[in-house]
């Protein structure tokens, strides 16, 4: 499933909707909370923005939610502005009703970094998996930090962040590329391919060719959200700028799979 | 009497109180954002820190429905409040402390965390009377006590008898002696460095040794304040040079600005060095070539301003708000009559003050009637005042910075008082803005919270 909007803002609130509608019909309670997986980075923040406006009008409650999120840096201590704990604490955690105690983040300053990732993928485990996995990428079509080249069975682990991702990032490290850390903890293509549902944003020209590596072409580790062919529930949600590399038909028949289901009175819905 | 403490529904478990859907303010402006902070500390928590590091789930969440959360408000000039008067000894002492006490418990709920009370122009004995009941009182950090006491503030009695506005005459004093006539006149216990009641002093530079007096109260952390005087800016400058940090009601009790003698006033012009250089530019002996620049080292001195609509024109307060926005600080100058009816009020010595509205003036048989005695509003109503005096280019919060973090950096307590940083005093005033028909803004005091513990809640 591919939904075409044709702005950010509109792809944004498709999102937004889509989670709160997910979470709602399945009706957490506290012995059963709903599982979500969750990204940082420039595209989700007005996900959750709509998420927080959602929450603030009444429409959502976070208190059964359990989250974990994608990645973190190495060695940033989690109270960095430049953290994703900063990041999450800002977007999202510090204006909705989630409890502390359910939210997971992994640890870049644990003593042992590998013995941290397994941990995090057993806690995964003991909550009986992911439900949703949001999640975005980057212009080289990586998912979390699992640049190129990473292994489409990878887990939780530490990662080496690529030379790009770096350059990416050093404008949240003051435009001074010595303080972006080299080094992440990230969940495993794998880790996200195991939730139940992915949903995957992606936003503006820059991630045009991304996507169209991802859903044109075939699976390969170079581009490593192209693993998406492979799960049986994806949702990608892009703007219009996203599609600019895609063939015509192929956008084309994406919308007509929205219109189509739509006429038939079918929803983007998850089959039970 | 205590102030009563509102019960909350559960401080057992950790006392961390969240405040949320509320606009905080933040230096220039208005942010979406939650505060926490904890009844046991008394202090403002760092929310991200509590919630990944402790795990901290608040015992209480205020839902604030958009209001706004303002750091307490800081009053540096109240002679008196509710009836009672700080100058004024009782004949049973212990009625001080209780009239204390119902002062502190009634102000809190206005608003008002934390003030210096404000002693006018008095014989020796009422100073050496009444200070030790006036020092800091935020030790305890209970918020039963209500406003907290920064510190004494002695109007008077070293002022210029030209400028005493209502300060009687047979009771201002010349520093002939230096630091020994203030030492014989507040008591020399309560000019000791360590552990002075008093915070701020109001004088008039000009008097003689005013200038070595101003240096020796710096020195004794004793903050200077220029008032009540007849300086010109010559003199005033001296006054800054030696240590006055601020001015005692700007425009009230002073020479006017004048174009070519501007008085104090002038103080919030340009740098004093940029106007010399100015100056010299025709002389034959370019001077201060060697001298470093002394604009660099120079600041504008903060200053009071009496924003009631009464004392000081709307148009000269944003006057010398533009001029120094950073030093501006909304004070009331209230005496005890605020919540009084229309009428005369017996004064000291024989005087009266009539109450006409929101106006105070002072009665007296050997001197023309109607000089200005002090204002009898609050300080919300005089920051109301002022917010509707500023263009829209001053935002809300710059406005509110004039009673928080402005007075908060002159008193030197910025960072425990006046903002609300994790660490800070959990002294929180919410406010609710609003708009009358007329135009005019509105501003209430929805609830005031003290050390991090609820001691009013209105029903704005």
């Amino acid at each position: 499933r591919v939904i075409i909007r044709q702005e950010p803002e509109a792809a944004s609130k498709y999102i937004a909707e889509y989670v709160v509608d997910r979470i709602k019909s399945f009706a957490p309670r506290p012995g059963q909370p709903f599982v979500l997986g969750l990204p940082t980075g420039s595209s989700p923040v007005l996900v959750y923005r709509h998420l927080v406006r959602k929450h603030k009008a009444g429409e959502i409650s976070f208190k059964n939610v359990v989250t974990f999120n994608m990645d973190e840096y190495v060695g940033l201590p989690p109270s960095h502005p430049s953290s994703y704990h900063s990041f999450m604490w800002e977007h999202l955690f510090s204006h909705v009703d989630i409890s502390p105690s359910n939210v997971n983040l992994l640890n870049g300053m644990a003593e042992d970094l590998e013995e941290e990732c397994e941990r995090y993928e057993a806690k995964i485990r003991e909550y009986g998996g992911i439900e949703l996995f949001l999640g975005g990428i980057g212009p080289d079509g990586h998912i979390a930090f699992n640049e190129p080249g990473s292994s489409l069975q990878s887990r939780t682990r530490v990662k080496t962040l690529a030379y790009d991702t770096v350059l990416a990032n050093k404008r949240f490290f003051g435009d001074d590329v010595s303080q972006v850390p080299n080094m992440a903890l990230t969940v495993g293509v794998q880790t996200v391919m195991d939730a139940r549902e992915v949903v995957i944003i992606i936003i503006g020209a820059h991630k045009a060719l991304a996507l169209q590596k991802c859903i044109e072409e075939g699976t390969n580790h170079m581009w490593t959200l192209s693993s998406l062919q492979l799960h049986p529930h994806p949702l990608i949600v892009v703007d219009e700028d996203a599609t600019l590399e895609l063939k015509v038909k192929t956008v084309k028949y994406f919308k007509s799979i929205e219109t189509v289901a739509k006429s038939c009175g079918m929803g983007q819905k998850m089959p039970k | 009497m205590p102030a009563q403490v509102l019960p909350s529904e559960s401080y057992a478990k950790n006392g961390v109180v969240k405040l949320t859907n509320c606009r905080v303010v933040r230096s220039d402006r208005l942010v979406e954002e939650d505060i926490w902070m904890s009844s046991q500390t008394g202090k403002i928590l760092n929310g991200q820190r509590e919630f990944f590091d402790s795990r901290t789930e608040p015992d209480e969440t205020v839902d604030l429905g958009g209001r706004i959360v303002c750091p307490g408000f800081i009053e540096t000039q109240l002679n008196g409040a509710f009836g009672f008067d700080f100058s004024v000894v009782p004949e049973n002492l212990s009625d001080y402390s209780k009239g204390l006490a119902h002062v502190n418990n009634l102000l809190a709920k206005t608003g008002v965390t934390s003030y210096l009370p404000t002693v006018t122009s008095q014989p020796a004995r009422v100073y050496q009377t009444v200070l030790p009941f006036l020092g800091p009182s935020g030790a305890l950090r209970s918020p039963s006590i209500g406003a907290e006491s920064l510190g004494a503030h002695c109007e008077g009695p070293f002022i210029s008898p030209k400028r005493n506005g209502i300060h009687f005459l047979s009771n201002i004093l010349d520093p002939a002696s230096g630091i020994s006539s203030l030492e014989s006149c507040y008591g020399t216990d309560n000019l000791q460095a360590s552990t002075t009641p008093i915070k701020v002093i109001t004088l008039a530079p000009e008097l003689p040794n005013a200038v070595p007096v101003i240096e020796e109260l710096s020195a004794r952390g004793i903050i200077p304040s220029i008032g009540h005087t007849d300086a010109t800016y010559e003199e005033a400058l001296a006054g800054i040079n030696a240590g006055a940090k601020t001015v005692t009601h700007l425009f009230n009790a002073m020479r006017p600005l004048h174009h070519r003698n501007p008085g104090v006033f002038g103080l919030l012009g340009t740098a004093p060095s940029a106007l010399a250089h100015s100056i010299d530019l025709g002389s034959d002996t370019p001077s201060a070539h060697h001298d470093p620049p002394a604009h660099e080292t120079y600041t504008k001195p903060y200053f009071g301003i009496i924003t009631d609509g009464i004392h000081v024109h709307p148009s000269v307060a944003t006057l010398a708000y533009s001029f120094h926005p950073d030093g501006m600080i909304i004070v009331t100058d209230a005496m005890p009559f605020q919540t009084y009816p229309d009428g005369l009020y017996p004064a000291p010595y024989g005087s009266h003050i009539r109450k006409s509205g929101n106006v105070l003036t002072l009665e007296e048989s050997s001197r023309p009637a109607g000089r200005l005695a002090g204002s009898s509003s609050s300080l919300i109503e005089c920051v109301e005042n002022f917010w509707n005096w500023v263009g829209p280019e001053v935002s809300l919060a710059r406005v509110l910075a004039t009673v928080t973090s402005t007075p908060a950096k002159m008193l030197g307590c910025y960072g425990a008082k006046g903002c609300l940083e994790p660490g800070a005093d959990a002294d929180v005033v919410v406010l609710k803005g609003g708009l009358e028909r007329s135009g005019r803004k509105t501003l209430r005091v929805a609830e005031v919270w003290k050390f991090g513990a609820r001691v009013h809640k209105g029903d704005v």
